[in-house]
This record gives C-alpha cells, sequence and structure tokens, in this order.
C-alpha cells in the first residue's frame, strides 16, 4: 500500500469539462458524444465558444453508455431510462424532505 | 487467488451458446442493474457479472478461459501457468463498457489485465494516456459544511518485472472542499491509471455521496431538520432554541402555525454561491395524557375549545 499527501481536487461545476475530456471520462469516443447530444440525448452545460459538460452531464452520459452497451439499447430508449431514474432520485429527494423513507 | 466459475455467474452451462450467454447476461444486468436494483450487494453482484460477460462474451477470451479452466473448479486455489495464453489473440486492457481490470477481481487482473502490453506475443506498446478513473467517496453533511480530508482506497493493476499483473491497494488522502453537494463530482488529474510507454496518468473521478444522517436530510445545498415542538408552542408563538449543524440558534415561532410548517434560516445550509438555507420543519408532539391532571386538562380542553379537527370533510 503507499500513501501520499494530501490531494486537491477540482470541485466540478457546471461547464466543467471539455467534449474530450467527457468522452475520455466515460471510456467512450468524442464522435459518440457529438451524436448524443445532436440527438438531444445529451445536452451541454454551454455550447459558445465550444460546448461544456457538467458533472451531471458526465454521471448520465456514463448511465446512457452502460445500457446502450449492455443492452444494446437505442440511445433515445436509454435516454429515456436515464430521465426515468433522475425522476426516481427527485421523488425520492421529496421523501427524504418529508423525513419519510425512499425505500 | 481463487479460481472463479463465469459460466455459474452467469447461470449458464459451460456449452452455452453466444445467444444464450448474451441472454443471461443481460437478465442479471436487468436484476441487479444499480440504479434499480434494491438487492443487497448489487453493485458487487453487477461486477461479478460484469467480469464474467467480459470473458464469456470475446470469442477469443472464452477459448483461453475454457482451455485454462479444464481442470479447475470455482473457489480452487490458482494461479496461471506460464504461457497460459500462448496462441490467443485477445486484447488486454478494457472489459465491457470501458471497465477496466482495476474494476475486476484479481483473478481476471491476472489473466486478462496486462496494461502496456499489446498482447501475447508481447508487442511493443504505444505511448498512451492511462484511462480515467471513477470511485465514490462516503462524507457527512458536517464534512460538506466544514470540508475535511478522507482516505480513499483503490485497487489498481501493477505488472511485476515479469510481466504479471496482480491488483494493488493504493490509499490517497483526498481534500473534500467545504460547500460539496451530494452527488458532485471532484476532478483529480493525474490520479487515474498510469499511462502505457511514457505516456501521462488518467484522472481519478471521485462522486461524493453522503450518509444518511440521523438528523438532518439533504436535498441540494438545503438542510431539512425536523424540530418537535408542543401544541402550546405552535398556536400561541414562542422562542425556541433549536440545535442546527452550525450551532444552537433561537428561532421565533409565529403563533397560529401548524404542524409541518417550515421556517427557512436563509444561508445556514451547504456553504456555496449562493449557500443553501436550513428549513426547520416544525413538528407538534403531544403531551402523554398519563396522569389524572393531564387527563383533567386534556378534557377541559375538547369541552370547552368545541374544536373538530375533521370539519372540512364533511358528512
Amino acid at each position: 500500500m503507499t500513501r501520499q499527501d494530501v490531494l486537491t481536487g477540482m470541485l466540478l461545476e457546471e461547464a466543467a469539462l471539455t467534449l474530450e475530456e467527457l468522452a475520455r471520462a466515460c471510456r467512450a469516443d468524442p464522435a459518440w458524444v457529438v451524436a448524443r447530444v445532436e440527438l438531444g440525448v445529451l445536452t451541454c452545460a454551454t455550447t459558445r465558444p465550444a460546448p461544456r459538460f457538467s458533472d451531471r452531464d458526465l454521471q448520465r452520459a456514463r448511465r446512457i453508455l452502460a445500457l446502450e452497451r449492455t443492452f444494446d439499447a437505442d440511445p433515445e430508449l436509454a435516454a429515456m431510462f436515464a430521465d426515468l431514474v433522475d425522476e426516481v432520485e427527485r421523488l425520492r429527494g421529496r421523501l427524504r424532505r418529508a423525513g419519510l423513507d425512499a425505500d | 487467488m481463487e479460481f472463479r466459475d463465469y459460466y455459474s455467474a452467469l447461470g449458464v452451462e459451460r456449452g452455452a451458446s453466444a445467444d444464450e450467454i448474451k441472454r443471461a447476461y443481460r437478465k442479471l444486468a436487468r436484476k441487479y442493474h444499480p440504479d434499480v436494483s434494491k438487492e443487497p450487494g448489487a453493485e458487487q453482484k453487477m461486477q461479478e457479472i460484469n467480469e464474467a460477460w467480459a470473458v464469456l462474451s470475446d470469442p477469443e477470451k472464452r477459448a483461453a478461459y475454457d482451455q485454462l479452466g479444464r481442470s479447475y473448479r470455482a473457489g480452487q486455489e490458482f494461479r496461471p501457468p506460464p504461457d497460459w495464453d500462448a496462441g490467443f489473440e485477445f486484447s488486454r486492457g478494457a472489459g465491457p463498457f470501458g471497465a477496466q481490470a482495476g474494476d475486476f477481481s484479481d483473478f481476471f487482473a491476472s489473466l486478462f489485465g496486462g496494461f502496456g502490453r499489446a498482447g501475447p506475443a508481447g508487442r511493443d506498446a504505444f505511448r498512451m494516456r492511462g484511462e480515467d478513473h471513477h470511485a465514490k467517496v462516503m462524507i457527512d453533511l458536517e464534512d460538506a459544511l466544514h470540508g475535511a480530508t478522507r482516505q480513499i482506497t483503490l485497487r489498481v493493476p501493477s505488472v511485476d518485472a515479469h510481466g504479471h499483473v496482480a491488483l494493488r491497494e493504493r490509499t490517497l488522502n483526498v481534500r473534500i472542499p467545504q460547500g460539496v453537494r451530494d452527488g458532485q463530482q471532484i476532478r483529480l488529474a493525474g490520479q487515474g491509471m498510469s499511462g502505457s510507454a511514457g505516456g501521462p496518468a488518467g484522472d481519478l473521478y471521485l462522486e461524493v455521496r453522503f450518509r444518511p444522517h440521523p438528523r438532518y436530510r439533504v436535498d441540494g445545498r438545503d438542510i431539512f431538520e425536523t424540530v418537535p415542538v408542543a401544541p402550546w408552542e405552535l398556536a400561541l408563538g414562542a422562542t425556541i432554541k433549536v440545535p442546527t449543524p452550525t450551532g444552537t440558534v433561537e428561532v421565533k415561532v409565529p403563533p397560529g402555525s401548524q404542524t409541518g410548517r417550515k421556517l427557512r434560516l436563509k444561508g445556514r445550509g451547504i456553504p456555496g454561491s449562493p449557500p443553501g438555507d436550513l428549513y426547520l420543519v416544525m413538528e407538534v408532539v403531544l403531551p402523554p395524557a398519563d396522569s389524572d391532571r393531564a387527563r383533567r386538562l386534556y378534557e377541559t380542553m375538547a369541552r370547552e375549545l368545541g374544536f373538530d379537527p375533521r370539519r372540512g370533510l364533511g358528512g
């Protein structure tokens, strides 16, 4: 086991990742990301001067990619699943706020 | 290291067709998908399934595994014989969905995780940047409020002088910045997988998750706290002391409040730009009618107030 000093990372906010960084973090080709943005399956936090993505975009892109690869899913179908997962998380958040067990 | 039976992991026979393996994999992937599964240990199970799929879905890897596995049973002590993969041409390093040997078991890493090697023939590797790596770190709400340092342990493949691959543990001390939100990611440049042939290392993405707190609930940067109050404090109004994540505060409960009323303390949530708010949710607690005096007081209220909480229901 190796130990290191305390590492300080960058907290990803809106518009944190370039197209290439997002693709690399997903272990996907940039063309895969571009195609999903054109389809409206993925969105950019900003498009000018160049597309930039948020940490939520990264999480969504990884989820969609895994679904496409696991089930040979159509990108639109994978996106719909990702939307439903987001909705479930939103509703669980409301339950938590209300002091109710989300499970 | 124990031998892993990938066929039993997917619940198929050794002679299963590619279609049968795919069907079994998808069925299990649906069952243990981390986004939907409530099964205990679903994430671990999903990794095992992915590992089995990474081998059995690739004809070359499957053939090599089959040849190797003829004389082994699941759980049996195992060490790969020298040049066990001679004659096979599978690619190493990446599993399904870009998963890597570090995501899988020692067993997988020892067989298929030869980073920096282009194949069993040992061709020279290209200079390549290492893959980005993803991990989760669990923190407490207090860590987000004040900042903290957390230790995380990653499993990374390493290659010895003989080209054998094994997973080793790597411990990192990571600063958790004040104001981090649940689900937010921290990028640690150069802390991902090592590059090959002198290429730069990838980045490590840490997904921050909050442990459930017994008293506080968090939504974005807002914090919610349920505060028990007596009926007369709600009805008549009161100044009450409430312990909050950043210290005890005095708040005024307006007269005529109902249970469930939220009092917002602006800017007392998780720090940020803008900072979150703290919501105190009033929850009435009735004094028990466990003495003659208490019962008499309740009876007096019932008689004197003429209160019908169900008046609005009709009927």
